[in-house]
């Protein structure tokens, strides 16, 4: 039953990102981040890429984003091979890498002033990403004046105002205490609901990587592969509660066993 | 005892605030080294002819400012000469630290030359530029282009350099143009250090400017300081050199006024204000 409620969500059967035979090696071929990976996302969904360190979860990102160009087979989006960075693919990463000088709005603004001259339209928009970030009072704050979680918060208005339907977060959150995390949790799973967009999320925490996503890609290391993907059936929105449930847990302990080892 | 202090000194202070307390203090200790000066030189401690009274150099400050006013030609040749051998300095420094900061090519070709540089006291060139140059402005301006062109040229190369790797990834994520990284990352990154080496370049442009007058002794503080002292006329000498003190001290003012607003974001107390200012530009697209 959950199972349906999961797919009805996902719905549609476009795929919006895919892989055939990628792999990456630095280091003249003597390092292989990643492997042999395959996969097909689905417009919509929500993946967590799960992984001890060194597993090659950026590096799988990074070829996804256009950053790194992969020793090996390609990666396609919205029908496109990625040959570079691209205004439909957008990323975040583990520091919120905002600029100084600039105020929270300002800092949005900045992937629209790559492509065009700012309007008051993008601004109007960009004040909107803000308040939907929870940050309606400190639009015209400096970083220096935001806590940790408030800069993710202006990090993640900022994705979203590159206008990208593919979202790519390597650890987003990473960097910050228990419970602001959990709670940007949430609101990340809310807000790309909301926008619909297609989400592909980094994390080492394997019950944060359930609990946010439709499928988790289990990476495991040396070399760096997906050694299996989980299918996550909840049906959303999702309490938090639903973490000490049997089934929740059965799930952890699923994705543990494929971990092996290592985790 | 430590209890009762701070009640005893409230009231010894008779009502006065505790910064108006400190300042009488420094007064006082002020005015008590200035009379002990004066005293000793009056009893004859010390040598009048090296150490003027104050009260000479007061009577000095009236006839070179008021009296005869011959100090004001001089004090607008040094400062002209100070803000043109800067501002050549400066703009030098900058752009060819810019310009080496981008080009790992040249970065690499020109550092023994930059060790060279730094290892050798500029100050020693100041006469082959006379030489080269001859006497007069042109050559003045240069000796103190020399003397302040190199800590904005080596600290806008480190600025440049030195950004960091996680905004150079974002700006590359987000398809940013070359042009579009230096304009909107790398600059306005590097603005803070270089305007800490424009600091010790100004600073650096007036002991510059007063060796130019030294050597070539035609106008400015520097040759005035050099003719009252050969004259022996000490405490104009010395009205001249706390002059001196005065214009460093408000060249070091005016340089952090400017610090505080190019580099705001440095400055916790100015981002609130900078804050509101954007707040209003932005005001009518956000209609609020
Ligand atoms: N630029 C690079 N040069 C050389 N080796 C690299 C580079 N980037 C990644 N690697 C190597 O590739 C492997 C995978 O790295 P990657 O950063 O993708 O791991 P990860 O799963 O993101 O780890 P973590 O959880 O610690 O972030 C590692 O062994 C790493 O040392
Ligand atoms: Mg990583």
């Amino acid at each position: 039953m959950n199972m349906q409620a999961a797919e009805a969500r996902v719905g549609s059967d476009e795929i919006v990102v895919s892989g055939r035979n990628v792999g990456k090696t630095f280091a003249g071929g003597s390092v292989v981040a990643l492997e042999g990976a395959n996969f097909e996302i689905p417009k919509g969904s929500f993946i967590s890429l799960v992984g001890p360190s060194g597993c090659g979860k950026s590096t799988l990102l990074r070829l996804i984003s256009g950053l790194i160009e992969p020793s090996s087979g390609d990666v396609t989006v919205h029908g496109t091979k990625v040959t570079g960075p691209r205004q439909d693919i957008g990323m975040m990463f583990q520091k919120a890498t905002l600029l100084d000088w600039r105020t929270a709005i300002e800092n949005v603004l900045l992937p629209t002033e790559m492509t065009r001259k700012v309007t008051k339209a993008d601004q109007k928009h960009a004040s909107d990403l803000l308040k939907l970030v929870g940050l309606k009072d400190f639009r015209f704050a400096f970083p220096s004046q935001l806590s940790g979680g408030m800069q993710q918060r202006v990090a993640l208005a900022r994705l979203l105002q590159t206008g990208a339907d593919l979202l790519l977060l390597d650890e987003p959150f990473g960097a910050l205490d228990e419970f602001t995390r959990e709670r940007l949790n949430v609101e990340l799973m809310r807000i790309v609901g909301e926008v619909g967009a297609t989400t592909i999320f980094v994390t080492h925490n394997i019950a944060e990587a359930i609990y946010l996503a439709d499928h988790v890609y289990v990476m495991t290391p040396r070399p760096g592969r997906i050694a299996s993907v989980v299918d996550v059936p909840f049906e959303r929105p999702r309490p938090l509660s639903l973490q000490t449930s049997l089934e929740f847990n059965q799930l952890v302990a699923q994705v543990r066993e494929i971990l092996g080892e290592d985790h | 005892m430590a209890v009762s202090d701070s009640t005893l000194s409230e009231g010894a202070g008779g009502g006065l605030s505790l910064r108006q307390r400190r300042i009488l203090t420094h007064a006082g200790i002020f005015l008590t080294l200035i009379a002990l000066w004066e005293i000793g030189s009056r009893a004859g401690w010390l040598d009048p002819l090296f150490y003027p009274r104050p009260s000479n150099i007061l009577r000095s400050f009236w006839l070179i400012y008021v009296q005869n006013g011959n100090v004001w030609y001089h004090l607008y040749a040094t400062m002209i000469l100070v803000f043109a051998g800067f501002a050549a300095g400066s703009i030098l420094g900058v752009g060819l630290g810019a310009l080496v900061g981008f080009n790992p090519l040249v970065r690499r070709f020109i550092k023994p030359y930059v060790i060279v540089l730094e290892a050798t006291p500029r100050i020693a060139v100041a006469p082959l530029l006379i030489a080269a140059l001859g006497f007069g402005a042109p050559s003045k301006v240069a000796i103190i282009m020399l003397v302040c062109f190199f800590a904005p040229f080596i600290n806008t190369l480190s600025g440049v350099v030195n950004v960091d790797e996680d905004r150079l990834e974002l700006f590359r994520s987000l398809g940013a143009s070359k042009w579009q990284t230096l304009r909107k990352l790398v600059l306005p990154d590097a603005v803070p250090v270089i305007m800490a080496g424009e600091r010790l370049a100004l600073t650096a442009a007036l002991s510059g400017a007063l060796v130019a007058e030294f050597i070539q002794r035609n106008e400015g503080i520097g040759s005035l300081i050099l003719v009252y002292t050969r004259n022996l006329n000490m405490a104009s000498a010395f009205a001249c050199i706390f002059t001196l003190t005065i214009l460093g001290f408000l060249i070091f003012r005016g340089m952090e006024w400017v610090d505080h607003h190019v580099a705001f974001w440095k400055h916790e107390p100015g981002l609130e204000r900078v804050g509101r200012r954007r707040r209003r530009k932005m005001k009518e697209a956000l209609d609020e």
